[in-house]
């Protein structure tokens, strides 16, 4: 077996592998990477490296996990979790990325690809014109400081509260819609700036909207997916991909310059100025806590004002309200976040970044409509590929802090799939495979080519076999809004 | 032109570039440069606002740092996308400090006429470095996408 390091890796099991404390001074734990051999063989030398520093972060519990999509990142690699004590461990912005609570929304509908094939196009459009997407976008909510304030302390249920949701949305969104414990007074006035006119924005990058087919051969659990609304029937459902925007990419970078300062004064080193962290009971800690939950609770408000859109553009085109639609949310999930969350070990401070929560059946944080099924667990893949409904198992309770795979991960750089295809010629390609394509930026939309990530078909069997989240749905996209 | 180019091998997901020039006013220009063309494309905006920058740092890393993260925030706070920068840096020997006053050109966002290209969210100290190679400076920088 041909990896990217030269570390020991070994076989724990044919989806676990366990990188030991001796192949890097300082490891607290070993490090765990879930992935087949043929996904381990792919992965970057960051991913290992990346791991390996992780291990080594005071007060770190059991392992550093990566996930099957792991690759690269800042700090913490993508597809990265890892737990620590609350009294003893850290927290770093490294190992919730910048875009925090970046994650993932699924809409149900009751119409089918029958009804909305003949009306794509106006839909599409409406969309784009509905849900502003791509470099510096602003939204058509206006809020002045007091109101931003509100909505980084009560997050969706503010939205809900304005008239932009459903009163039983707020069920079925982790943490319902709203993290307790968000301070804005942890805030800085930059973060306020660049945040306060982009609510109800997509984002570009790898951030976008699809409307996806849920079709019966596509569906491998059908019980699950029907308790999850999902009847298959080539039924219509919509998947969003979006997270705080500039504010709490603002929030991550005012941080992480606290933090640097911070780790002279509590005697840390890290392997890697992106891995910079404060004890978790710090001042600096605690501060960052608060801030990152106000950034957090500003991307479910994202997401939901996003959600008032779809359901306007919905209503319009095919006249009738979303109520008669069936437009319930399935479920919304971050992937980019760290949350303190109780384990065998007590409370632990748990960092998921390009990772997803995947609590199995019975956690008391589930909603009563998912105590049975465990956690939906929405996995996006590449614009042109689909992607996933799975559900958490007991199984990732005990493994890895409740937390699963979150994407299909990137293996091709933008540069180079930007050689490969022009934005163009794959909008052509792609409404010729039944996919119409909306996008504000040509090059954005060629960086996000089919070709330059992983098969997550691979990503998401390596997870299901691993018994760490079942795969419940595959959702094949028919419409696409990018940045 | 300022001289810089893109670094493919550095980030697979996001943009890393290399930039270069005699001087540190160059170097500075140049760097900003690859800032504003990873956002958009730069022939396609027309300046009709000047944004002026004063920026004091103990060091260079620090004063680029921040110089380069000023236009992702205006991009956001502001909504302004830039043409192009003109840098003065300068040592205080009072202090030790580094000093930049910089003018940005460009005009508010406006997605009908500009070739926007991918949204920055971070300028990331993942590999940061100013360093000095003979006569000319260098800089790597890898942006957060």
């Amino acid at each position: 077996m041909k990896l990217s390091t030269t570390m020991t890796v070994n076989r724990i099991s044919d989806e676990v592998w366990e990188i030991p404390v001796s192949e890097k001074p300082g490891m607290v734990v070993p490090a765990r990477i879930y992935a087949t051999e043929q996904i381990l063989t792919s992965m970057d030398s960051g991913v290992f490296e990346q791991v390996t520093n992780v291990a080594c972060l005071p007060g770190i519990r059991r392992y550093a996990l990566c996930m099957p999509d792991g690759h690269w990142g800042y700090g913490f690699p993508i597809g990265g979790v890892a737990a620590f004590d609350q009294r003893e461990g850290v927290i770093s912005p490294g190992g919730v990325g910048y875009d925090i609570n970046c994650g993932m929304r699924l809409i149900r509908t009751n119409l089918t690809v029958e009804d909305v094939k003949p009306r794509l196009e106006p839909l599409m459009t409406e969309l784009f014109r509905k849900v502003p997407a791509g470099v510096g976008s602003t939204g058509f909510v206006r809020v002045n400081r007091q109101e931003f304030e509100e909505v980084m302390r009560k997050g969706a249920r503010w939205c809900v509260a304005r008239g932009y949701g459903w009163q039983q949305d707020l069920e079925r969104i982790e943490e319902h819609g709203c993290i307790p414990d968000a301070d804005p007074s942890k805030i800085s006035d930059q973060a306020v700036k660049r945040g306060i006119n982009q609510l109800g924005t997509l984002g570009s990058g790898n951030h976008y909207l699809e409307v996806q087919v849920a079709s019966q051969e596509r569906i491998f659990d059908r019980e699950t997916a029907a308790k999850l609304g999902i009847t298959g029937h080539d039924q219509i459902v919509v998947m969003v991909h979006c997270g705080s925007r500039g504010f709490g990419h603002q929030v991550a970078s005012d941080y992480l310059k606290v933090f640097e300062k911070a780790m002279k004064r509590y005697g840390i080193s890290v392997k890697d100025q992106q891995l910079a962290c404060a004890p978790f009971r710090s001042p600096e800690g605690q501060d960052y806590f608060a801030a990152m939950n106000c950034a957090a609770n500003s991307a479910f408000a994202n997401r939901q004002v996003i959600t008032h859109q779809i359901r306007e553009a919905f209503s319009s085109v095919f006249s009738h309200p979303a109520e008669a639609l069936g437009m319930e949310i399935v479920y919304d999930v971050a992937h980019n976040i760290a949350k303190v969350e109780r384990y065998e070990e007590g409370d632990l401070v748990v960092h998921r970044k390009g990772s997803t929560r995947a609590f199995g059946p019975n956690r008391p944080e589930l909603p009563d409509c998912y105590k049975e099924t465990g956690q939906p667990v929405i996995c996006g893949g590449s614009m042109e590929t689909g992607s996933y409904l799975l559900v958490g198992t007991d199984r990732a309770m005990h493994e890895t802090f409740g937390s699963t795979m979150h994407g299909s991960g990137r293996t091709m750089s933008r540069a180079q799939a930007k050689r490969s295809v022009r934005g163009e010629q794959l909008k052509k390609d792609m409404a010729q495979r039944g996919i119409i394509v909306k996008a504000v930026s040509m090059s954005g939309l060629a960086e996000e080519a089919g070709f330059a990530y992983k098969n997550i078909a691979d990503v998401v069997e390596t997870v299901d076999r691993a018994g760490i989240t079942r795969k419940v749905a595959e959702l094949r996209p028919i419409g696409n809004i990018k940045g | 032109m300022a001289p810089f180019r893109f670094l493919e091998e550095v980030a697979l997901a996001d943009a890393a570039f290399e930039a270069t020039g005699d001087t540190l006013s160059d170097l500075f220009e140049a760097a900003a440069q690859a800032v504003i063309e990873t956002l958009v494309n730069p022939v396609t905006i027309t300046p009709t606002c000047r944004k002026t920058i004063e920026r004091r740092a103990p060091d260079l890393p620090s004063l680029l740092f921040d110089w380069l993260s000023d236009i992702v925030y205006l991009k956001d706070a502001e909504g302004l996308l830039f043409k192009d920068a003109t840098v003065a840096v300068q040592p205080d020997q009072s202090d030790g400090s580094w000093v930049l006053r910089a003018t940005l050109a460009g005009e508010p966002i406006d997605p009908t006429r500009h070739e926007l290209r991918a949204d920055v969210k971070a300028v990331t100290k993942h590999l940061f470095e100013v360093r000095q190679d003979g006569r000319c400076w260098v800089a790597r920088v890898v942006l957060d996408i």
